[in-house]
């Protein structure tokens, strides 16, 4: 009994810690990130196999050794979505008489076959279908793609009327997300009301990868819940408060890989019939079967596949294809294939991003990264004293640098088109992009009076601080992205500086 | 601080004789009360300059000179001053208008009986974030709301569209409201060199009222600089070369250390927006006829840039 309520109360806090991390403020973002974060299991798992962390591995060691341990807790007391889920279900039950719950078979053949598809593609160097499926990842857009949106636009919506009053605020402007990864996240949120709603933990038993792991491991787990057939009267008020609908009382079965450990059965059985305790030796063996049934399905379904695309797989996959404008990646993610092969998705750096550059974007990476963020340039410029994104970055794709590191690290490269400037096609001074360049990497030229800009690449980050300035459509200065980041020139100034030292003068030049 | 104070002699001479001329007239006509009216505006310079004090002391000689904020500010008025506030840089760069002038500026408003003091700049690629950093790093808004400032961040629904009298190449512009709906609009910008053109002094901090800016630099940016003028000059202008950006303006670099700033300790104030920035491209060592919007601006009778017309009074403590 009181454990469910040590899971409510775990659990809220989870998700509104996340919901904070989110939407908070920067600082609070970054603080809640380094703790929050290494007890996720996909964030964990990509920290430990791509960018060793000790808080990382310790999370990863400690989400398999409580699993070993108590079964599928991690996806009632520390998963958001499974934390959101379950508000969904507890809101969607005020408006109903009957408790909605009901033991249903497992989906084993698609549960199986969607975590080898999903394993194999990943190991493969796509990561589309963990961005997709992670619940880490989806809790995160439908947090930022949704949530923020709705919060921001009140927000201003008060500043607006709080303006009459000469309360001045500073407006806060949303990340911009395009309509196709919009849609996305709309389908994705409404499936999970949906199947909340309508059948409780569906989507953690059948659809999430991390979930159908976790059942693996929950097979042999040293506690399990057992249902004592001899004293059960069949009353059937655990399987009506089951959301994982894994109790079968009928066959006094618990299916252990399906139960998402929220301890309500304990509470709901008036004898006592159902007991969290040891595993027993003798578990029955055909409560194994249908799993293992799923599994050989699903490897052979993966297998299929994997054969089905071998011949074309790279290409199709868009892992090798460099295109011409390929996108430009965030400081800190080295290069493209690291950041691909390592970002779920999950638009944290999207939602923390203080100037908006970071879009999450549809299929510009490519079918193997779907949804994964690019620097959007035609909507802003990256800060040049900032290094937000990859402070937060759950899974390392996109690694903190130093913010010294960061003014140095050369992710695309300026190019002026002198055939569309105005400057060059008027003989008008303009220099938008010189006055907003970090870097020192547009200078001018003086001919005539009038100032032309020359671009200095060495120096450039290539931040589109200048792109989006550029006040010509097309622009005529525009940022091509560097495949592998590199590293720019310092920029020192030719110049002395003139000291005064000679008292003060007391002469005007007019 | 020494107190001796430096006419021109032309200015001592003029002041001189429309004393004797009033003095003269009164006795002749007997109607002193008309004349001693008309003698306030003749006696106030058209442009005053202070050299070798902090920001709020050479504002407070400076206003003296001109006849005091009463000249400008009315009981009851609202209030705009422009600083520029266009990057995030910390006031030691030079490449944002002095806090402390800025203070003093406010302070100086309600005690000549202002009713409101806003203060507020569009800043150079407004996105959130950067909005916030400008006011913050500037020291402005702390500066400004120490002295009961109105600190405005813009959005984009304050800003109304109006049409440019005579503007060549700019015919209309989006202004912000505050600066339509205010009683007494002072500009307050800073000295410092832009790499776009040549200079960036008061009439170039006139385009952090309007959000067409980008309609300048796609036109020509010293036509429309120039033309802005001949909708709406600033009743005050407020010119703060105490620290001078002598490159790589307008932005200058973010670590204030590699600055290369020249301090200048001076200011310069008057109501003519083309002599205020002749007389600062002075300071800063260009000849106005180097600056396109300054001949262009004079040219369109917004001003007069030859500062030897002009009555110029000058004090270096």
């Amino acid at each position: 009994m009181n454990l469910i309520k040590i899971r409510k109360v775990t659990s809220g806090i989870i998700l509104i810690l996340f919901i904070l991390m989110f939407l908070g403020a920067e600082k609070l973002s970054v603080s809640l990130s380094t703790f929050l974060l290494p007890f996720q299991g996909i964030p964990a798992l990509m920290h430990t196999v791509t960018q060793p962390e000790v808080l990382f591995i310790i999370g990863l060691i400690f989400i398999v050794v409580i699993t070993l341990l108590f079964g599928r807790v991690y996806c009632s007391f520390l998963c958001p979505l499974g934390a959101l889920q379950d508000l969904l279900i507890a809101g969607s039950q005020r408006f109903r008489r009957q408790p909605g719950h009901s033991y249903s078979r497992p989906l084993n053949g698609l549960r199986y076959s969607l975590l080898a598809l999903t394993v194999t593609t990943a190991l493969l160097g796509s990561l589309s279908l963990v961005s997709l499926l992670d619940p880490t990842s989806l809790a995160g857009r439908i947090f930022t793609h949704f949530l923020q949106p709705l919060l921001i636009w009140t927000y201003n919506l008060g500043i607006l009327v709080l303006k009459p009053l000469n309360i001045y605020l500073y407006p806060k402007q949303t990340a911009f997300v395009p309509l196709s990864v919009l849609a996305v996240t709309v389908v994705f949120f409404l499936l999970i009301i949906y199947l909340a709603v309508a059948r409780g933990r569906l989507y953690c038993n059948t659809v999430c990868p991390v979930g159908t792991f976790l059942g693996l491991l929950s097979h042999v787990s040293v506690f399990q819940f057992t249902l004592n057939q001899k004293s059960c009267s069949e009353c059937v008020r655990c399987e009506n408060v089951c959301k994982a609908s894994c109790i079968d009382p009928q066959t006094a079965c618990i299916d252990m890989s399906r139960c998402v450990g929220c301890f309500n059965c304990l509470n709901a059985c008036s004898k006592a019939t159902i007991s969290y305790q040891r595993r027993q030796s003798q578990t029955p063996a055909d409560t194994w079967s249908p799993a293992r049934r799923g599994l050989i399905l699903g490897s052979i379904t993966a297998a299929a596949s994997f054969f089905a695309l071998h011949t074309n797989i790279h290409s199709f996959l868009g892992i090798h294809t460099a295109k011409a404008n390929s996108p430009v990646t965030p400081p800190g993610s080295l290069n493209k294939k690291h950041f691909t092969q390592v970002c779920t998705a999950c638009s944290l750096c999207v939602s923390v991003c203080p100037t908006q550059v970071l879009t999450p974007t549809f299929m510009d990476f490519g079918v193997s990264g779907l949804l994964q963020p690019k620097m959007n340039y035609e909507k802003s410029f990256c800060e040049y004293e900032c290094n937000l994104c990859g402070k937060v970055c759950p899974t390392g794709a996109i690694l903190a640098l130093p913010l010294d590191e960061k003014k140095l690290t050369q992710i695309g490269e300026a190019e002026l088109l002198k055939d569309v400037c105005v400057v060059f096609v008027d003989h008008r001074n303009c220099g938008a992009c010189g006055e907003v360049c970090p870097t020192h990497a547009i200078r001018f030229v003086d001919k005539q009076n009038i100032l032309y800009p020359e671009i200095d690449k060495q120096y450039c980050i290539g931040c589109g601080a200048c792109q989006l300035a550029c006040p010509t459509a097309p622009r005529s200065i525009i940022i091509h992205a560097n495949p592998i980041h590199k590293k720019a020139e310092k920029y020192v100034s030719a110049e002395t500086k003139v000291e005064q030292k000679t008292p003060p003068d007391q002469d005007f030049p007019f | 601080m020494t107190d001796t104070q430096k006419f021109n002699r032309r200015e001592v001479i003029s002041k001189a004789l429309s004393l004797g001329l009033i003095a003269g007239g009164a006795a002749i006509l007997g109607k002193p009360d008309f004349l001693l009216a008309k003698e306030k505006p003749a006696g106030i310079p058209d442009l005053v300059a202070v050299k070798n004090g902090e920001p709020d002391v050479m504002f407070k000689k400076a206003i003296e000179l001109m006849g005091g904020m009463n000249q400008f500010v009315k009981k009851g008025q609202t209030v705009v001053v422009k600083p520029n506030i266009g990057f995030p840089r910390v006031p030691e760069v030079g490449a944002t208008t002095n806090p402390l002038l800025i203070k003093t500026i406010i302070e100086s408003c309600y005690t000549a009986g202002a009713k409101r003091v806003y203060v507020f700049d569009n800043v150079v690629t407004p996105t959130s974030g950067n909005a916030r950093n400008c006011y913050k790093l500037s020291g402005i808004e702390e500066a400004a709301k120490a002295a009961r400032g109105i600190v405005v961040p813009v959005d984009d629904f304050s800003y109304r569209e109006v049409k440019i009298p005579g503007g060549k190449k700019l015919k209309t512009a989006d202004v912000h409201s505050l600066i339509l709906d205010c009683d007494v609009f002072i500009n307050a910008p800073v000295l410092k060199h832009h790499s776009s053109a040549h200079l960036s002094i008061a009439m170039k901090n006139l385009m952090g009222i309007v959000k067409n800016r980008m309609e300048y630099h796609l036109t020509g940016l010293d036509q429309c600089i120039a033309d802005f003028c001949l909708y709406r000059k600033p009743d005050l202008n407020v010119v703060d070369a105490y620290r001078v950006l002598m490159s790589h303006g307008p932005s200058g670099p973010s670590n204030p250390q590699s600055a290369n700033v020249q301090m200048k300790k001076t200011l310069l104030l008057s109501k003519d927006i083309v002599a205020i920035d002749a007389a600062a491209a002075r300071i800063f060592g260009k000849e106005p006829e180097e600056i396109d919007y300054i001949k262009i601006a004079h040219a369109q009778k917004t001003g007069n840039m030859n500062l030897k017309e002009l009555k110029i009074v000058t004090y270096a403590m």
